[in-house]
């Protein structure tokens, strides 16, 4: 097992304030603050870098302790779940909904077919129809107070976990200041209000890296609000000259056909722009005309 | 299976979303969204026409950096203003553009209507908005009233940008429709103002409060309408400077003359006999050229512009305008300015008619559209408040010095200051929050 990066938080200034450092989540972890007060931007980091790590540990499906792990392990079982871990799940639920079925936090057990690592090993028919019993939000049952699922299900709250990190460290931090704030966990972020600079109200500017397309950078421009991406990076195979993205139809256990590489999307928080990126992908070829005909911004690179 | 319809999914995602974190997601409050500027201006003419204008100014910026611009002026204008007859040895009298009362012009000074007195409101709103493939789409209307005018236009543009933002093109239309409902009513062009005895007594308080109808009056009101096309191309060269070209095509129809201007009739000696009417042609076509150059110092901006604008009317002016802010401590600035205006007469102008000889097609001895140069002095002042409004003064020195386009004057008239020069003090206050 690949040895977990320390937890540590580091600080430095820059142009109207300080930024903020940790890693969390398998990715790098920022937090821009304008204000002259190094302690208190201190502060406010801290606070976004515990909460991560909080969610990270409670989460992860990695972690066999955790909620996540221990609800896997526990399959078929009844289980107990507290506040939190409802109010997310009842979250997927809503997910599952809104997206007829399409958004499913129980297909990541299609990975045992498809391993994503660029080469032609596509899996055989019999093998995905092998899984797909295991597969199936509608097959759950969630209450306030408890969670089961069937024997050989998996759930995994990857596709909501960073995103929801960043909302929960947001709102944290707003209790704490009026400073804008910008947080952004590898790429999915979100910001309180607009910065001031020169005494002008001014949007935060963001680069996000897609460095495995073409060194493709979108740059977007927020004052509030938050923006998140989904993408299948260099997660895809390729045979006979089809590309097979590592997006899956949860319904056939096939990847769909042509999504963009990667999606961009805003929303008034992470967590809804996030679903929203993972939704327009699972559109495949329509992704772009679905966001455009919701009325959502976006940014896709194909 | 089906998705859900765009508002319902949005609406649905807002209510998870809520029920996940809580009904405590940040909503800034809304008044934070806006920002405002306001500005007091006081312009002073030596003698002539004063006014004062309030601007209020609301910018609001919504989270898909749509903009919302919304801006109120109020105008109030007092004093006298050129009537277009020229000065005469002797006392003029003038009939008051409602056709009742007279005012009268001394010897040796140029005849000012005083009827001047007026309120001015305006509204502009304005919507920005981008839209996908680095477009950007904005549309606008404005609508203004003074209590013998009447504007309304609507504007539409839209922008591209091309290489990372560094290149703008952009095109718009604008369409303008106003209506002129002047006191008295539209005199008869071209011909005499009457001038009776009759008429009620001499009225020197400058007022014209009489609803009459001017016995040369033809009509109560009439209109005109404007078509602009706006082409522009924005070019960031480098860090520190940004260069803008535009072109702009004006077709304006309908009436554009201006009412309450005369012109003197003279004899061969120069005297006065009586007063006409002007007449403007009905349509007037407009091109314009504009360039400006923006460069950032390290601590001054330089802004220089140049304009050309010519029309069928025969008026082609040029106008250079400089401004330099120099960046103090404490993000204060000062800014001097220095403005050019040089302007060609109109085909029709003429400072006067003469007795005997056929009336022309069309005439005017407004000095506006004359032959004149203009600058303009000034100096503003900025800084920042404590919580991030800006406060900053701004007070200009304008002279305006028309000019004799080729014509000679006869008899008495060549005693007579025709062009007379007009000085012109402009002070403002502004403040943003």
């Amino acid at each position: 097992m690949l040895k977990k990066p320390s937890r540590t938080i580091k600080s430095q200034p820059r142009d109207a304030g300080f930024l903020i450092c940790f890693h969390a989540m398998a990715s790098p972890c920022e937090v821009l603050i304008d204000t002259d007060d190094e302690n208190h931007a201190r502060t406010l980091g801290a606070i976004a870098a515990h909460e991560a790590w909080r969610i990270e540990d409670k989460f992860s499906r990695y972690l066999s302790h955790s909620v996540c792990g221990q609800l896997n392990a526990n399959a078929g079982k009844r289980c107990a779940i507290d506040k939190e871990t409802y109010l997310l799940l009842k979250f997927a639920d809503d997910c599952y909904q809104m997206s007829a079925g399409l958004f499913d936090i129980t297909s990541g057990i299609l990975r045992k077919a498809w391993h994503f690592d660029g080469s032609d090993n596509i899996p055989s028919s019999a093998q995905i129809s092998a899984l797909l019993p295991l597969i199936g939000w509608q097959k759950t049952t969630l209450t306030e107070t408890s969670f089961q699922m069937q024997q050989g299900m998996e759930i995994d709250l990857g596709g909501l976990g960073k995103e929801y990190a960043v909302d929960r460290s947001l709102q944290l931090i707003n209790q704490q200041t009026d400073a804008p704030v910008l947080i952004n966990f590898g790429g999915d972020l979100a910001a309180n209000k607009a910065r001031v600079i020169q005494h002008k109200a001014q949007p935060w500017q963001i680069g996000i890296d897609h460095p495995s397309f073409k060194k493709q950078q979108v740059v977007v421009s927020i004052t509030t609000g938050a923006v998140a991406t989904s993408g299948d990076a260099n997660r895809f195979l390729l045979k006979n000259g089809k590309r097979y993205s590592h997006i899956l139809n949860v319904k056939t256990g096939w990847p769909v056909d042509n999504p963009p590489s990667a999606i961009t999307v805003a929303a008034p928080q992470c967590i809804q722009a996030g679903f929203l990126a993972t939704l327009a992908l699972l559109q495949g070829e329509h992704a772009e005309s679905f966001l455009h005909a919701q009325g959502i911004k976006y940014w896709a690179i194909r | 299976m089906q998705l859900k319809q765009s508002t319902q999914l949005k609406s649905l995602l807002t209510t998870a979303t809520c029920a996940l974190l809580g009904s405590t997601t940040t909503q800034a409050n809304e008044l934070e969204n806006w920002q405002f500027d306001t500005a007091l201006m006081v312009y002073s003419e030596v003698d002539r026409v004063s006014a004062a204008e309030a601007i209020i100014a609301g910018e609001r910026t919504y989270d898909n950096d749509q903009v919302l611009n919304l801006k109120l002026t109020l105008d109030a204008l007092t004093g006298a203003s050129a009537n277009g007859a020229v000065a005469q040895p002797h006392v003029q009298t003038f009939t008051r553009p409602s056709g009742k009362g007279q005012y009268q012009a001394d010897a040796n000074t140029t005849p000012l209507d005083d009827t001047f007195k007026d309120t001015r409101v305006q509204l502009t709103g304005q919507w920005t908005q981008p839209l996908s493939d680095g477009y950007t789409w904005s549309v606008g209307g404005n609508f203004s009233k003074e209590f013998d005018y009447m504007s309304l236009s609507g504007n539409t543009n839209i922008a591209k940008d091309f290489n990372k933002k560094n290149t703008t093109v952009s095109a718009g239309i604008a369409l303008a429709f106003d209506q002129i409902k002047p006191k008295g009513g539209i005199p008869d062009p071209l011909t005499p103002m009457i001038i009776s005895d009759l008429i009620s007594g001499y009225d020197d308080e400058g007022e014209d409060d009489d609803d009459g109808i001017n016995p040369s009056s033809i009509a109560s009101s009439d209109n005109k309408t404007t078509v602009d096309l706006l082409f522009g191309v924005t070019q960031v060269i480098n860090r520190r400077m940004l260069v803008q070209m535009n072109y702009s095509f004006s077709q304006v129809d309908g009436y554009m003359t201006d009412p309450y201007k005369i012109l003197s009739v003279l004899d061969i000696n120069g005297i006065s006999q009586e007063y006409r009417y002007e007449k403007r042609p009905d349509s007037r076509q407009k091109h314009a050229f504009y360039l400006q150059t923006k460069y950032h110092f390290e601590h001054s901006i330089i802004d220089a512009s140049y304009r050309f604008m010519t029309d069928d009317w025969g008026i082609n002016s040029h106008t250079v305008d400089l401004r330099y802010r120099i960046m103090l401590a404490g993000d204060h600035y000062i800014e001097p300015h220095l403005r050019f205006y040089k302007q060609a007469a109109a085909d029709f102008y003429q400072p006067f008619l003469n007795q005997g000889t056929a009336l022309p097609e069309f005439a005017s001895a407004d000095y506006r559209i004359g032959e004149m140069d203009t600058y303009t002095l000034g100096i503003k002042y900025g800084m920042p408040m404590k919580s991030g409004q800006k406060l900053a003064f701004r007070v200009e020195y304008y002279n305006q010095a028309p000019k004799n386009a080729g014509f000679t004057q006869p008899g008495v008239l060549a005693e007579q200051q025709i062009y007379e020069s007009i000085d012109a003090i402009i002070a403002q206050v502004s403040y943003s929050f």
